[in-house]
């Protein structure tokens, strides 16, 4: 089987690949936008001598010039996604990308496609406090109260799924919590953020959905190989702890900062305030924080990964072992920082 | 009210539909862009009536009386003509075209159809350039003798990245690439100051290491300039690595100078030394300190009525705009401001050709 890896040189693409060959793809297409990370084909070559690895230079966003990239594969697995910017920006890195991939692929009859989406398509507002955010949970059905983010993974995930009832192709979707590692950003927003010379603790008790990227690269791969038509998996790993927890650890391993505990009912307080502040002022201070997106991303909720289980991924890395490699990672970046 | 229509769904829109709605005059009636999904995702996230792609079809369905042109620099004349010639008055963003011959084509247009026409030069209507506006109006710094104006640009910041790593993205076409689509607002400031009659000098280079693609490479990223008008003359920077990332402009008078940060909003005379010997050292830092203070002051004051939003000093340039259009008042940039700004851009382009 050939498999297309788009978005390959970053941050999860590049494990995705690793895994892939790891379980015995045999002939994998990168794509990447300008040029892989220095030495990555060198050493996965090293590793995989067996595997036959071609690189694909294309911009997404290029429409009508995507098929030449995805000609003669099996299976494509599709993480590039845009993660940051201006709204317009992440959903033109988003959506338009995503559109732009399918209607090639549609062209070319590939036969699977694997989409990499996130939780914040899911329609979490309405779980009761402690209840289990699964599979079966809704799905936004338009995101826009989310954030551009959530806006832009939701209209992914919705446009996905409009063509593959054109195309007809095997679909199998990825919703991966946080992704952590070396090389990855170290805070998610789900556990606070930084403002003020403090940091405002947010998640508390709240259960941080964690997946370490090699973790979450394996769940990839399986899904891509294993996964039946139709298919939809949560990417979690087990033993998960608290925002708080995780946010103590990191204080103590990483580097210490002055906490700042938000407790969940002064949070939706906040939020309320927010939003009318932005509205009186008339956009002054932007609306960072709605009660919507607070009762959807920060109340303690449940996750499991028993979807994945079943088609035989297993956690790789242990939560533990994954905490301490990137509390080390993040620490070492923070000395080179200082001492630059 | 005015019905207002943007063309052009990409990042700035939001920061049109925003101040609009902010200022009350008018209502977004439609968005157009050729990428309906870029539609779909302005008109549902800023929930807008409205959604085309065709810009005629638009202006038939809709009738606005005012169109925003927020598209790249390279569609201005035809959408821009369109509009005016359709009856609505056009406000562009920046650049406003791609050299002078262009500018006067949507200028002439606007004439003949009898339409207003204004561009996004907005710092000029920052707190710090209303101000510089009023001491101009009183002559208080006398006759100007130079200026000096600095712009910085970050290319690791998110549009930075999206130009760096994308050698089809739109600026890689602009005639004057990177520098054409922020020297607007760097001569913006200037350009009242100067006649038609101008003497440019150019520097340009790439400070940053080779990538290896040709289109990337051709995009330099460092530039200096000098101008001359008559008795006044213009210095610009600028620079993609200067840190931090600065957005200044120092003006010269025969009786005063002061210095304008439009990042910080502050506007301070600069020291005058009148004191004698090195007691009279000790005073200046703490009458600039004083300053700055009342600059804090002013705008602690501004933030507590809400007047302190990012794009404050778009609102006030639409706030100017919208009176043009309603006949309450002048144009807030005169049509022959907005042609030399051009023209000056042509001349810098041309330094930049030459010094290779």
């Amino acid at each position: 089987m050939k498999v297309l890896v788009t978005g390959a040189g970053g941050f999860l693409g590049r494990r995705i690949v690793d895994s892939l060959l790891r379980m015995g793809v045999s002939h994998l297409r990168v794509h990447v936008r300008q040029a892989p990370p220095a030495g990555m084909i060198e050493s996965l070559q090293q590793k995989y001598p067996q595997a036959h690895i071609e690189t694909v230079q294309a911009n997404l966003l290029s429409r009508g010039e995507l098929e030449p990239l995805v000609s003669g594969v099996d299976c494509i697995v599709h993480a590039a996604a845009g993660m940051k910017g201006a709204a317009a920006d992440m959903f033109a890195n988003t959506v338009l990308t995503t559109r732009n991939l399918l209607e090639a692929a549609g062209a070319q009859n590939i036969r699977r496609i694997v989409l990499i989406s996130s939780f914040s398509v899911y329609c979490a507002e309405s779980i009761p406090k402690g209840g289990l955010l699964s599979e079966a949970t809704p799905i936004e059905p338009v995101g826009v109260n989310k954030g551009p983010y959530g806006y832009a993974k939701t209209r992914q995930e919705h446009l996905f799924k409009e063509f593959q009832q054109r195309f007809g192709f095997e679909s199998v979707i990825l919703r991966p919590g946080v992704i952590y590692g070396p090389g990855g950003g170290s805070m998610s927003s789900r556990v606070g953020i930084r403002a003020l010379g403090f940091f405002f603790s947010l998640g508390g008790r709240a259960q941080l959905p964690l997946t370490y990227v090699d973790n979450c690269a394996d769940a990839v791969a399986q899904a891509a190989l294993k996964a039946p038509a139709g298919s939809a998996f949560n990417v979690v790993d087990d033993d998960l702890p608290t925002c708080k927890t995780y946010l103590q650890s990191y204080c103590r391993e990483v580097e210490k900062m002055r906490r700042v505990p938000v407790p969940y009912w002064a949070f939706e307080l906040g939020a309320r305030f927010l939003v009318w502040y932005n509205q009186k002022s008339k956009g002054q201070l932007p609306a960072l924080f709605t009660t919507y997106v607070v009762r959807s991303m920060y109340r303690p909720l449940r996750h499991n990964n028993a979807a994945l289980k079943a088609i035989g991924w297993t956690q790789g890395v242990s939560t533990a072992e994954g905490l301490s490699r990137s509390f080390r990672y993040w620490k070492a970046q923070l000395q080179s920082a200082k001492s630059s | 009210m005015l019905k207002i229509a943007i063309v052009g769904c990409g990042k700035i829109a939001d920061g049109h539909v925003e101040q609009i709605r902010a200022l009350g005059r008018g209502e977004v009636v439609a968005v157009c862009d050729r990428e309906p999904l870029m539609v779909e995702q302005l008109a549902v996230r800023m929930n807008i009536p409205g959604r085309f792609t065709d810009v005629d079809e638009m202006l038939r369905a809709t009738r606005p009386d005012v169109v925003h042109i927020a598209t790249p620099p390279e569609s201005h004349v035809a959408i821009a003509c369109a509009a005016l010639r359709f009856g609505c008055h056009v406000f562009v963003e920046k650049p406003f075209a791609l050299n002078e011959a262009d500018a006067q084509i949507i200028l002439d247009c606007a004439r003949q159809e009898g339409k207003r026409v204004s561009v996004n030069y907005l710092y000029n209507f920052e707190p710090p350039g209303l101000e510089l506006e009023q001491l101009l109006a009183k002559r208080a710094l006398g006759e100007i003798v130079h200026l000096d104006t600095m712009y910085g640009y970050n290319l690791a910041g998110d549009y930075g990245l999206a130009v760096m790593a994308d050698p089809k993205h739109w600026v890689h076409r602009l005639p004057g690439k990177l520098f054409h689509n922020v020297l607007d607002h760097v001569l913006a400031k200037v350009i009242t100051h100067l006649s038609d009659d101008t003497e440019v000098q150019v520097l340009a280079f790439r400070r940053r290491p080779a990538s290896g693609n040709p289109v990337i490479d051709a995009l330099d990223d460092e530039l200096r300039f000098i101008i001359r008008s008559g008795n006044t003359t213009v210095t610009g920077l600028v620079s993609a690595h200067g840190r931090p990332v600065a957005h200044t402009l120092r003006v010269v008078g025969t009786k005063d100078t002061v210095e304008l940060d439009y990042t910080g909003r502050t506007l301070v005379h600069s020291a005058n030394w009148s004191q004698p010997s090195a007691l009279g050292r000790l005073f200046p830092a703490w009458v600039q300190a004083r300053q700055f203070a009342r600059n804090g002051w002013r705008n602690l004051g501004l933030f507590r009525r809400y007047e302190y939003h990012y794009f404050q000093c778009m609102r006030v340039l639409l706030d100017r705009f919208y009176d043009a259009v309603e006949d309450k008042g002048p144009d807030p940039i005169e049509p022959a401001h907005i042609l030399r700004v051009c023209r000056v851009i042509d001349q810098i382009v041309l330094g930049m050709g030459a010094a290779k």
